[in-house]
């Protein structure tokens, strides 16, 4: 009655200004508050390299909230870094064995209480205690995947002896121009430096003019060869499949992935070496999320069910048992069934000191920039 | 309501502001927009260029360092498409050459495929001229991303160019030089913002007063010098804001670049945004914004000034 009433008085213009700014105001007081009452909880946000953003990695998570968290995709940890520090409110974080001190350093990084993660006590012990996983003492990543970066090849569309004779120096060589495809990051450089025979422990400490006479040499090379510089794995999986590359940097998932859809892409072991990291999962400062969580993220992360997922996918996994509940062709096909042998096997990533790392990543930029 | 109070109201309804009050009050939610919106921003993106980024520390003293590095000369210059940059750090002034001359490109382009439209709107459609408008926004109903990627889709190697021709027996191997460089990037620019360009240019047309036609083919103008000496000239303000509302945002873009482009299309804008989001150079990219919003605003005011844009909007009627 009463509104119905005041609305009369409104036509009739027989409301003097004050009672309507009063009314006004009151019912803008109305709607101030209301949102506060039922707003929604801050929904999870993950940093993550492309392709681990699919659900099934982390089931567990998206059966108790509903959903997945919101993601955002890099291609580099020194990507996601620099956008958390540009203001990028993200609560979780993928970085691997070598960028977790880049983290902790920018002061970004929190500690894990283990104690909150129901599948850690599962986690091989080596890993627990591993260097990247531990920094300063404190466990700053929870481990979850380990794996290899290599070649992923059309055996029927790359010359017959490559197969014989692996090697990433098609990545700089002309022949190949417009046929390959090169992760979009800095390590572009490094493997210049290993195809020219250098060791990869010395190349990543180039700094000065020596770093942008490797940049010129090989980073150059790389991108003017290079098809595109890719930033998500679908696209080189897209490009293999149609033929548009024949060979690409990749993680052990494509040459998989593409196989089994009939494709004929073997997973190369160059002669230069490759490469094996293993990543998992970093709480940020930044967020604005539930830590309960991201501990409920991360979780899902280290369980057994998504260890059998990456096995599946020619990844190896952080937890013991998820080897045990995998089907035993893949983990024949891995090879490995122990992180440490696998660490051992080829050349495991590294991190560079911060100001050599800052160096890079300008080197990497203006390479890519002044391609003609 | 009592007497006393309508008294006052109605002698409240009588106070008289000036104009200028007015014209102000009218125009504050569009001031306060632009002040928290623009301004604000600006100022804040004035300030970080003068900071200096030390790794992860940012040094708060405020200093022409980074304005330095973008002219700081050096001894061996780096050569790009033939021409000698002598600079320290020369990517800068080389991505903002290209993005200059790709974005004259696609604005040649988009004026080349916009005037025609515009002239068959506003000359032979003369029924459902609102339908014709409307068809003509069509593409805008669906996000400019979706649209770039489209472009993606058109050029790629398993794209329509390439099974068409494909399938027509013309080639064998796709092309591939269709995506991934500054062309693309070119083509992709000056399909999204053809229809920016049409409607100024068919207002500009439509208000040309058709008796000026009727006199100058009576005084024996033929069609061509008829369009040369009437509709060309008083078209003329009308195409020129569309080609600079067309060349000063696609200047800056990214997104189309990151889709498109490849390496060999990156554009200063690609540059401002990896200097902010992957090299953790906030001020320096801060620095490259400003210089480059500086460089078009001196380029646009030049151009303007050349071709007297002020003497052709007083002949206007």
């Amino acid at each position: 009655m009463n509104r119905i009433k005041f609305i009369d008085r409104m036509a009739a213009g027989k409301l003097s200004r004050r009672e309507m700014l009063a009314s006004a105001a009151a019912f803008g007081v109305g709607l101030a508050v209301k949102p506060k009452l039922t707003a929604a909880a801050e929904v999870l946000t993950c940093l993550e390299w492309g392709g681990y953003d699919a659900t099934d990695y982390f089931k567990s998570f998206v059966s108790k909230h509903g959903a997945p968290p919101n993601f955002s995709i890099f291609s580099g940890e020194e990507e996601a870094l620099a956008k958390v520090r540009a203001g990028f409110a993200a609560d979780v974080m993928h970085p691997c064995n070598y960028s977790v001190q880049r983290f902790v350093n920018a002061g970004l990084a929190v500690e894990i209480d283990t104690a909150k993660l129901s599948n850690w006590k599962d986690v091989f012990p080596a890993l627990q205690t591993a260097d990247g996983v531990l920094v300063g003492g404190k466990v700053m990543m929870a481990p979850a995947d380990w794996g290899n970066s290599s070649i992923a090849y059309r055996k029927d569309l790359m010359p017959e002896d490559f197969a014989k004779n692996e090697s990433w120096s098609i990545f700089y060589d002309d022949a190949y121009k417009g046929k390959v495809s090169m992760l979009d990051n800095e390590v572009a450089i490094s493997i210049g430096l290993m195809v020219g025979g250098m060791k990869y422990e010395d190349s990543i400490l180039l700094v000065g003019a020596a770093l942008e006479e490797a940049a010129k040499n090989w980073g150059a090379k790389a991108v003017n060869v290079s098809r595109f510089l890719w930033n998500d794995p679908s696209e080189i999986q897209q490009g293999l499949a149609s033929g548009e590359i024949m060979a690409a940097y990749a993680w052990n998932d494509v040459a998989k992935n593409l196989n089994k859809e009939g494709i004929p892409v073997a997973y190369a072991k160059p002669k230069e070496g490759y490469f094996t990291w293993f990543c998992g999962l970093t709480l940020l400062n930044s967020g604005k999320a539930d830590p309960a969580l991201a501990y409920d993220f991360i979780d899902a992360w280290l369980s057994p069910e998504t260890g059998k997922t990456l096995i599946a996918s020619g990844y190896g996994h952080s937890n013991i048992k998820s080897f045990e509940i995998s089907d035993p062709a893949d983990v024949a096909a891995m090879g490995f069934t122990d992180p440490v042998a696998h660490m051992n096997s080829a050349i495991l990533f590294k991190n560079a000191p911060d100001a050599v790392q800052a160096e890079w990543n300008k080197a990497w930029i203006d390479t890519k920039a002044l391609k003609q | 309501m009592n007497p006393a109070t309508a008294k006052l109201s109605s002698a409240r309804r009588n106070v008289v502001f000036p104009a200028w009050v007015k014209g102000y009050a009218l125009l504050s939610p569009a001031l306060l927009v632009m002040f928290g919106m623009l301004i604000t921003p600006m100022l804040a993106l004035i300030v970080t260029s003068f900071w200096t980024q030390h790794g992860f520390a940012m040094d708060h003293t405020l200093s022409l360092g980074n304005y330095w590095r973008l002219i700081e000369p050096s001894p061996e210059p780096t050569t790009w498409m033939g021409i000698a940059f002598p600079l320290a750090y020369p990517v800068p002034a080389i991505l903002l050459v290209k993005s200059l001359l790709m974005s004259l490109t696609a604005t040649v382009a988009v004026i080349a495929f916009a005037y025609p439209m515009a002239y068959f709107l506003a000359f032979r459609v003369t029924k459902h001229r609102g339908i014709w408008i409307i068809l003509l926004t069509v593409p805008f109903w669906t996000s400019y991303l979706l649209r770039v990627f489209s472009w993606k889709i058109v050029l790629g190697y398993n794209g329509a160019i390439n099974t068409g021709l494909k399938s027509l027996g013309l080639i064998n191997e796709p092309l591939s030089f269709l995506l991934y460089n500054p062309i693309a990037v070119t083509i992709t620019l000056a399909h999204a913002w053809v229809a920016f360009a049409v409607l100024p240019i068919f207002v500009s047309l439509d208000k040309i007063d058709r008796s000026l036609l009727e006199a100058a083919t009576d005084l024996g103008d033929s069609k061509w010098q008829r369009f040369r000496r009437i509709t060309l000239p008083l078209s003329a303000p009308g195409t020129i804001g569309a080609a600079l509302l067309v060349f000063i945002p696609t200047v800056g873009d990214y997104v189309t670049p990151a889709l498109v482009g490849g390496p060999g299309g990156t554009m200063i804008g690609s540059l401002i945004q990896e200097l902010f989001l992957r090299q953790d150079n906030a001020p320096l990219g801060a620095a490259v914004a400003i210089v480059t919003m500086l460089i078009i605003g001196g380029l646009v005011g030049l151009f303007m000034w050349l071709i007297g844009y002020r003497k052709m909007r007083e002949k206007m009627p």
